[in-house]
C-alpha cells in the first residue's frame, strides 16, 4: 500500500493506493471515495482473527464497534480516507516486534499485516491522560494511518520528555509515560495551568498534537447553548 | 533564542529552543512538550492586582508560566493555542501593541504585559473592559482562529467586531452600527468597530462567535 498525505496540516486526507487484490482495513465512516471495483467487507474484528469481543473492546476504547475491508480488484485501486476533525494525519511503519499504542480515536487505517488490539495502560493513565480509557496497541508489520486535532510532530525521546495531558497520538513501546507533574511542585504546576503532564521515559518517538480538542472545546463551549 | 512557527496557517504552533540560562514566558496552558529537565515556574500575571485585572478583565490567566532553561545545552518547549489558526512572531524595540482578549501567547521576559482601559464600547463589543498592552523591547508571540490579515489605516476603517485581533495603541476604537438599523440587524453584521488614526491593525479571517453560530442549528 502507497500512502499519500494531502491538505497538511489543516484538513488532511489519506490516498491509499492498493496492489492487486490488496486488503486495508479502515475505522467505519472515513472512506470518503474509491474506485469502483473496490470490495467492502465489514465486520467486528480484522480480518483473519478477533470477533465480537474484540469490536467491543474497540468500542471501549473510543473507535468504532465495526470497521470496513477494501479489497482492490485485479488491478489495484485507490481509496481515500480522512478523520472527522480537521487536522493532520501521519503514517507510521511497524516492524514486526516493535509495537505501538496509539490513543484511540486517532487510528485511521492499517495495512493487513497490522494487528490491533485493546491495550488498558493502567488507572492512572486513564483517568488523567486527557485521553480514552483504553489505548490501541498496533503489532505485526505494515503501515499505519492515525490521525491528530492540530498538526502532528514527533519527539525523539532519549531520557526524558514532557507531553501535556491531551496531545499525545501516538508512542512507541520501547517508552512509556507516567503521570506527573510539570513544575517543580504540584502546587505550581496546577496554577500554571499545566496541572498533570505525561513524563515519558526510555528511547523511542512518540508522535504529538499540536493542538487540544479540550483546550478548543472549553473556547467554544461557553458561546453554545446549554442543553 | 531560536523560535519556529509550524503548522501555519490552520494549525500554528511554536517550537523554541531556549539556550543555557533563557527563559520563556507563556500563557498558562500554552505548553504542548517540552524537555523534562526544563524548570517550569508559575507566576502571577504581573504582580497580584495587575494578575486580577488581566485575569478578570483583559480575557487573559491569573497566573503565567515561566520556562527557563537551567541546563548547559538547548531545551526545546512547543507552545500552542486553543483555537487552530495562525501565529505571528513580533519584535518589539521600545513601541508597544494592544492585544485583544486571548490572543496573547508567549513573550521573551523583558516585554511587560499591562492592562489599559478598553471603554464601554469595546465591552458591548464583547471585546473586554480592558486590553491587554504589551510593551518594551523583545519577542512577542499572538495568535488567532483563522489566518492572519494585516492592514495599515491611516483614517477611518470598519472592522467586524470579534475579528480584531491587535493594533498600534495610537488607534482609537468606537463600536457603532454596521449600517442602517435595517441593515445592521438583517445583514448579519450588527455591529462593527470604527478604527480612527495610523496604525497597523492585525484582523483573525474566522471567529469563535461565527463558528458557534454556525454550529448551534446542528446540534
Amino acid at each position: 500500500m502507497e500512502v499519500e498525505l494531502v491538505h497538511r496540516p489543516g484538513n488532511s486526507a489519506a490516498r491509499l493506493r492498493l496492489a492487486p487484490s490488496e486488503t486495508v482495513t479502515a475505522e467505519a465512516g472515513a472512506m470518503i471515495c474509491m474506485d469502483g471495483d473496490i470490495a467492502i467487507t465489514t465486520s467486528t474484528h480484522q480480518r483473519g482473527g478477533g470477533g465480537i469481543l474484540k469490536g467491543l473492546k474497540r468500542m471501549l476504547g473510543g473507535e468504532s464497534f465495526f470497521m470496513n475491508h477494501y479489497q482492490a480488484g485485479a488491478s489495484g485501486g485507490e481509496v481515500v480516507v480522512a478523520a472527522d476533525l480537521p487536522g493532520d494525519m501521519e503514517t507510521i511503519r511497524i516492524e514486526p516486534g516493535h509495537g505501538l499504542i496509539v490513543q484511540a480515536g486517532s487510528f485511521v487505517a492499517a495495512e493487513s499485516g497490522v494487528d490491533m488490539d485493546m491495550s488498558w495502560q493502567g488507572f492512572g493513565k486513564a483517568l488523567f491522560s486527557g485521553e480514552a480509557m483504553f489505548w490501541l496497541r498496533m503489532s505485526g508489520s505494515g503501515k499505519v494511518v492515525l490521525s491528530s486535532f492540530g498538526a502532528i510532530y514527533p519527539i525523539r525521546v532519549d531520557g526524558e520528555y514532557i507531553v501535556d495531558t491531551g496531545h499525545i497520538v501516538a508512542f512507541e513501546e520501547t517508552i512509556d509515560f507516567m503521570i506527573g507533574k510539570a513544575g517543580r511542585s504540584w502546587i505550581k504546576s496546577f496554577l500554571g495551568g499545566e496541572g498533570m503532564v505525561c513524563r515519558f521515559k526510555g528511547q523511542g518517538t512518540v508522535w504529538s498534537q499540536s493542538h487540544n480538542p479540550s483546550s478548543f472545546g472549553k473556547q467554544l463551549g461557553p458561546l453554545l447553548p446549554a442543553r | 533564542m531560536k523560535a519556529n512557527i509550524e503548522g501555519a496557517p490552520a494549525f500554528a504552533y511554536i517550537h523554541v529552543d531556549l539556550e543555557p540560562g533563557e527563559s520563556l514566558v507563556a500563557e498558562s496552558d500554552a505548553m504542548s512538550s517540552m524537555a523534562a529537565d526544563l524548570d517550569m515556574d508559575a507566576r502571577t500575571n504581573g504582580g497580584c492586582l495587575g494578575a486580577l485585572g488581566k485575569s478578570l478583565f483583559g480575557g487573559e490567566s491569573f497566573f503565567i508560566s515561566v520556562f527557563t532553561n537551567n541546563t548547559d545545552g538547548p531545551r526545546r518547549v512547543t507552545l500552542t493555542q486553543g483555537t487552530p489558526g495562525n501565529i505571528r512572531q513580533v519584535e518589539l524595540n521600545g513601541e508597544s501593541i494592544c492585544l485583544q482578549p486571548g490572543a496573547y501567547i508567549a513573550s521573551t521576559p523583558e516585554l511587560r504585559l499591562g492592562v489599559q482601559w478598553a471603554g464601554f464600547a469595546s465591552w458591548i463589543a464583547k471585546e473586554g473592559l480592558f486590553k491587554l498592552r504589551v510593551s518594551g523591547t523583545g519577542t512577542l508571540w499572538y495568535g488567532a482562529y483563522g489566518g492572519l490579515v494585516e492592514k495599515e489605516v491611516d483614517g477611518e476603517y470598519i472592522v467586524d467586531t470579534s475579528h480584531l485581533v491587535a493594533y498600534d495603541p495610537q488607534l482609537r476604537l468606537r463600536v457603532q452600527l454596521a449600517g442602517g438599523i435595517f441593515s445592521s440587524f438583517f445583514g448579519g453584521e450588527g455591529l462593527v468597530t470604527r478604527v480612527e488614526g495610523k496604525g497597523r491593525i492585525v484582523l483573525q479571517s474566522r471567529s469563535m462567535e461565527g463558528l458557534a453560530g454556525w454550529l448551534r442549528p446542528h446540534l
